[in-house]
């Protein structure tokens, strides 16, 4: 019977303790509104934020965005909902919701930019090369693509990271329209 | 034994591993920002001083310390303690784009926030302080006169400012970057 006891409370400590490292390592599984391919963390920065949200934010050293200064919408999937892959090429566009600038830049699983020999790490919406009719395509894949070019620096997993500052959204992110935000379209595999 | 006592007692077993399991991972979850030491506050205090401005390295893929970071955005940060009195925070904003100020506790939860748009001949300014001070400063307050500073409080002593400036272009970064050092801190007097 102690035996037994003791077994179950070992087996059970070791889950409990992988669960909790797995859960963190995909960021916080709470308070993510999904926006089509997009995810946003909607009380990150704030006091209101959840435990396994906080733990996340600990763990990973990140200082977030407070509402009144914008919100960040992260995409780790396709439109499909398919995982985003390095050997793939993809077209994001071409239309973000209101605000007074936004980025849009690709980083690696920890959230950081990825090295590239073009040393492109993202795009600002200052500075980014429009259709006529105002809307931009960002074409993201390993290799070179005329236009607005953002390099998949290394053949590992990655994700969309797009800012949006000042943005009348902020307060409440949960209304965006899923089409407000950009679409994300595979369109090819090497 | 017979199949159904084994059975019963096999789920007592799996009950018994459940529950433990649910047990560590919510003490984990809840026990994290507690005991957490590589937490947003910890790296910025290795990089300097209380009340000292101090600009972050520009994001990049050799920079790990703040994941999440845009690399358009240039920022520097004052770390804060209310325990020696009240903080001025001053901040000028640029002719073009997109300035802000947030405020942290030592946690790293944002208490307050305020962008370019809320500035006041070219400055965002304010001055943090914790509640008593707040009751302090309130009543040496003029009523005829009140005072024009935007009061915040901080629930806590402890805590950072950290200011973020937009560069519209990648030549624009530099100016950004000059922009958030010229951010200060500085102990704020209280009346006597």
């Amino acid at each position: 019977m102690f035996v037994k006891a003791s077994v179950a409370c070992a087996i059970g400590l070791a889950l409990g303790l992988w669960a909790s490292r797995a859960i963190l390592a995909g960021g916080a599984p709470f308070g993510v509104v999904d926006i089509g391919a997009w995810g946003v963390a909607t009380k990150a920065g704030s006091l209101e934020a959840d435990p396994y949200t906080r733990a996340s934010l600990e763990r990973s050293g990140e200082i977030p965005l407070a509402l009144g200064e914008g919100l960040q919408l992260v995409a780790r999937v396709d439109d499909a909902g398919r995982p985003l892959d390095a050997r793939c090429a993809y077209r994001v566009g071409s239309r973000t919701p209101a605000a007074r600038y936004w980025t849009l830049s690709l980083v690696d699983r920890d959230g950081l930019p990825v090295d590239n020999a073009a040393g492109r790490y993202g795009f600002r919406s200052s500075e980014i090369l429009r259709d006529a009719d105002g809307g931009f395509s960002v074409f993201v894949s390993a290799k070179a693509h005329a236009g607005n070019w953002l390099p998949i620096g290394a053949p590992a997993p990655f994700a969309l990271a797009l800012r949006l500052y000042d943005s009348p959204l902020s307060a409440t992110a949960g209304g965006i329209e899923k089409s407000a935000a950009p679409s994300i379209v595979r369109e090819g595999c090497a | 034994m017979s199949l159904r006592e084994r059975l019963a007692e096999a789920a007592i077993f799996l009950a018994a591993v459940a529950i433990v399991g649910a047990l560590v991972h919510l003490i984990v979850i809840l026990v994290i920002p507690v005991v957490a030491t590589r937490d947003a506050f910890a790296r910025l205090e290795e990089l300097g001083l209380v009340d000292e401005t101090i600009a972050l390295p520009r994001p990049s893929p050799s920079e790990r310390r703040f994941p999440y970071a845009d690399p358009a955005l240039a920022s520097a940060f004052c770390r804060f303690d209310l325990a020696a009195g009240p903080l001025r925070v001053t901040a000028p904003v640029g002719r073009a784009g997109f300035a802000s100020l947030s405020f942290h506790t030592r946690r790293g939860a944002v208490f307050y926030a305020l962008t370019d748009k809320a500035a006041t001949h070219g400055f965002m300014q304010a001055i943090v302080v914790t509640p008593a001070q707040l009751r302090a400063l309130a009543a040496h307050d003029d009523e005829d006169n009140p005072p024009q500073d935007l009061r915040i409080v901080s629930a806590t002593n402890e805590g950072f400012v950290l200011m973020r400036a937009f560069s519209e272009l990648p030549s624009l970064y530099a100016a950004a970057e000059e922009q958030v050092k010229s951010l200060s801190c500085a102990p704020e007097p209280m009346p006597k």
